[in-house]
């Protein structure tokens, strides 16, 4: 109970931090979600002019009050949307988030749905004809000598 | 499940696998990433692949297509981050003043910060328009990365060639300023 508080208080504590960032990004953040457009890297893996040119006016635009949507806007706008990292959430760019998790949701669907179908269509594992009175009434008489 | 809804659930799938196989069979088919310079290199004179981008200048648009048979063009790819393009342009800058009237000369500053782009043609004195291909999409169609890249359009809209060495620059200019 005493860490569940600490890490509640912590993630409290946290929260505005994060949501600070969000507004005033840091070039570190942005580095790791813009491409290089001539090396095919993050920017902060590659140290290529064309990638400086890009921290620069990442750099600039942060210094100017720019918002990360903001920067990234404008950079979409310079050199087309194959210069983020990973697509936008928003317009087109939804698509490639949201279709895996419907494909994953679907798939999930399909697999449940068969497997409840193929529990509920199989025969019994002990099913079968029913033993012989007499039969029955013998094997419950072995069984009970053995026991004894 | 039904037979009927099985057969049609396979059915679709199958017609699915065959779709994409299509799809993969005519992206190989159509594959025109090759580019103009390699083209060139082929010993092949393909046509000048059309764009109509914004100029760095504002000052409306450029559209390749619609110079063909009024001009040969001088076709200048660079960038504000390409340092061995200041040389080049600078030389197509010098070779304009003697065949601009003859020979349209227009850069295609790529994959490149247009603000950067419009104060580096400012430093180094370059005054042929250029338009901004931002994404590099043009650029890919005439070959790729690197740059420098120049090439050379006859009037009839013919590439007739690339500058791979410097000497060739006068003998393109003659040859497409006569086309």
């Amino acid at each position: 109970m005493r860490t569940f508080v600490l890490v509640l208080v912590a993630t409290l504590l946290a929260a505005p931090v994060a949501y600070a960032s969000e507004p005033h990004p840091t070039l570190n953040e942005l580095e790791g979600e813009v491409m290089c457009p001539v090396c095919g890297t993050t920017l902060d893996q590659s140290s290529s002019p064309a990638a400086q040119q890009i921290k620069r006016v990442i750099a600039s635009r942060i210094a100017a009050g720019d918002t990360k949507s903001q920067i990234k806007d404008r950079l979409v706008a310079e050199y087309g949307g194959a210069i983020l990292a990973a697509p936008q959430h928003k317009g087109f760019g939804l698509l490639a988030w949201w279709l895996p998790i419907a494909g994953i949701i679907a798939a999930a669907a399909i697999v449940g749905v068969g497997a409840w179908r193929w529990s509920r269509g199989r025969e019994p594992l002990l099913a079968g004809p029913p033993l012989d009175p007499a039969l029955e009434a013998r094997l419950n008489d072995e069984l009970r000598r053995l026991d004894d | 499940m039904s037979r009927s809804a099985r057969l049609a659930a396979q059915g679709l799938a199958v017609a699915l696998v065959v779709g994409l196989l299509g799809l993969l069979v005519w992206r190989v088919a159509n594959d025109n990433t090759k580019g103009v310079s390699q083209a060139l290199k082929d010993g092949q004179h393909p046509t000048a692949p059309a764009f109509d981008l914004s100029r760095l200048d504002g000052r409306g648009r450029i559209d390749l297509a619609s110079l063909r048979g009024k001009k040969p063009i001088v076709l200048d790819f660079w960038a504000s981050w390409c340092v061995p393009c200041i040389h080049e342009s600078k030389r197509l800058e010098a070779a304009r003043k003697h065949y601009g009237d003859r020979v349209a000369f227009i850069g295609v500053d790529t994959k490149d910060f247009s603000g950067d782009a419009r104060r580096w043609q400012r430093k180094h004195g370059i005054t042929y328009p250029s338009v901004h291909d931002g994404s590099g999409g043009v650029l890919t169609k005439w070959g790729g990365l690197p740059i420098p890249r120049i090439f050379f359009v006859a009037r009839s809209g013919k590439v007739v060639g690339e500058l791979v060495v410097e000497e060739d620059l006068p003998r393109y200019l003659r040859q497409i300023a006569a086309s």
